[in-house]
């Protein structure tokens, strides 16, 4: 997780946080309705496929660029809160994840080619996967505090946060970033054409990790949700009544640490493959 | 943009330094958060809407009126089939389960009362060098307040491109989801394409001007704390302080609430 510090030490990846916050607030603001999946409940925001794809083009700038630009929204919309915390460290995760887990993809993405692009059918697997745990690992992280402070029910949120992410960057994503990657590329803007691969953080067991944070993502949802009705969760952990919040709470506590244990597990070092293999011509 | 959301006013809260602003607007969460009963917000309720008229931002608050309506009619039925009580009322309803949906209502619209009234009052470079006062690295600070300023920018442009592919016959707003989605592409695009590709010249732009060259910078905007700055922050850290000590001692919840 070094690269998410030693970035700001680099000009261009500043500058790069600040226009991807600016594109992604933009859209939040302009399309700020969405398209309605249920009316007045959950929609699909168009916006929402900027954080994978920022994240896997500019890397940690991306990350930064989504949370930033989340908060951004708020500021503009009018919907400043409490809820703006933590959404604006659910929206770096948004972006983060994809970049951290692209090169661990149980090989969809070849050693041989890091491109962080969708221009085969393994690579639009491996992106549709990033972009199902990122938007997973945002919701539970958002609706877990949420419930917490009992703002909105957990039960609730975090569907509506993940079908909100994952609809606009499972059908845009692969088109975007197919269209977008030679263009950011030729530009010298792909976060490992800037960045010292020194400058990020080692990995340490990179499958492991991924697979952990798959458990940890997919797996918080599942049980927070499990949890949150009742159906099972309530008797499994011996919660019920007054403590319905403590249940949720504890349960979905486990899934988080193990996002956060994978974020250190992970590392994108493996996306500098081709910088590596150019300059040993 | 930028304009719109601040109130050029000259009021008491506007006066007040950011960062004084900016602790106030913590603390408000913090003493929102600690009760569960409505009765026992009615403080910080009347204290917030004496800042929301001194400030002239309940202007601003008249413009999301829709969004609050959606939050507390949402809010209103959602909590009340999310939680439960002894007193039943009427079908799955309860006093206990109703005064808990009205509180946290109460909170939702109150959190966003508190946001507003701070970037009303708070204009973007005084807000942005405030945080960085308070301790934010100022190249964090830099990012963030060049997205604020290229946001009304990059929205106007992305109207711009939305009216012109619309022209061009672009129907956003028929087909099914699949296909409404899949039409925001021709937006979506040429936004990045013209936003990105400026990245380099403004890095050169930036680094020729000593941008990064040392740890530290300077700013021509400085603020001083003065007696009423003070006052209010003292007051304010006495009033969250209270409502601690009443919330441990089991003030403000609701007998007889079951949540789910």
């Amino acid at each position: 997780m070094k690269e998410i510090i030693t970035m700001w030490k680099n000009t261009r990846m500043i500058i790069l946080v600040a226009l991807s916050a600016a594109i992604y607030a933009a859209f939040l603001i302009v399309f700020k309705g969405g398209i309605p999946i249920v009316p007045g409940i959950t929609e699909v925001r168009p916006a929402n496929v900027f954080p994978p794809v920022f994240g896997l083009l500019f890397g940690p700038a991306g990350a930064w660029g989504a949370a930033i630009g989340n908060f951004i929204g708020d500021l503009f919309g009018g919907t400043l809160g409490i809820g703006s915390i933590f959404g604006f460290f659910g929206n770096f995760f948004l972006g983060f994840i994809p970049y951290k887990m692209w090169g661990a993809t149980f090989g969809l993405v070849k050693k041989d080619d890091m491109s962080q692009t969708t221009d085969n059918v393994s690579k639009i697997i491996a992106f549709e996967l990033v972009a199902l745990v990122s938007s997973a690992a945002c919701a539970i992280i958002i609706a877990w505090y949420l419930d917490i402070a009992a703002i909105v029910p957990f039960a609730f949120l975090s569907i509506t946060i993940t079908v909100n992410n994952f609809a606009a960057a499972f059908i845009l994503g692969p088109i975007l970033l197919v269209l977008l990657y030679p263009r950011v590329k030729r530009w010298g803007l792909i976060w490992t054409d800037i960045m010292n691969k020194e400058d990020v953080g080692k990995a340490y067991g990179k499958t492991l990790g991924s697979i952990l944070m798959i458990i940890g993502s997919l797996g918080g949802l599942i049980v927070g949700i499990l949890v949150a009705v009742g159906a099972a969760g309530q008797e499994l952990y011996g919660f019920a009544g007054q403590q319905g919040q403590a249940a949720v709470w504890l349960s979905v506590l486990p899934f988080l640490l193990m996002i956060l244990i994978a974020s250190l597990m992970l590392s994108g070092r493996e996306q500098f493959v081709e910088v590596m293999e150019e300059e040993e011509i | 943009m930028d304009s719109e959301i601040y109130l050029d006013n000259n009021s008491f809260i506007h006066r007040l330094d950011p960062r004084v602003k900016i602790i106030i607007f913590l603390l408000t969460f913090v003493a929102i958060l600690l009760f569960e009963n409505p009765l026992w917000m009615l403080p910080i309720m009347v204290l917030i809407l004496i800042q929301l008229f001194v400030s002239g931002a309940v202007k601003n608050l008249r413009r999301i009126r829709y969004i609050l309506i959606v939050l507390t009619v949402s809010s209103l039925i959602l909590w009340n089939l999310f939680s439960t009580g002894e007193t039943q009322l009427f079908w799955r309803i309860s006093l206990e389960s109703m005064l808990f949906a009205i509180a946290r209502t109460m909170l939702m619209v109150l959190m966003i009362s508190t946001g507003m009234i701070l970037i009303s009052s708070t204009r973007n470079e005084e807000l942005i060098n405030g945080m960085i006062k308070l301790g934010m690295p100022y190249r964090v600070g830099f990012a963030i307040s060049t997205a604020l300023r290229l946001v009304p920018t990059i929205a106007s442009s992305t109207v711009t491109i939305s009216q012109a592919q619309r022209s061009r016959g672009l129907d956003l707003e028929s087909g099914s989801i699949f296909e409404r989605i899949k039409k925001f592409l021709p937006l979506l695009v040429p936004v990045f394409i013209s936003t990105i590709r400026s990245t380099n010249i403004f890095g050169m732009a930036l680094e020729s001007k000593g941008f990064g060259a040392r740890e530290d910078r300077t700013f021509y905007l400085e603020f001083t704390m003065g007696t009423a700055d003070y006052i209010v922050l003292t007051l304010s850290i006495l009033f969250v302080l209270a409502s601690i000590y009443f919330a441990i001692s089991g003030y403000g919840r609701i007998d007889g609430l079951i949540r789910f």
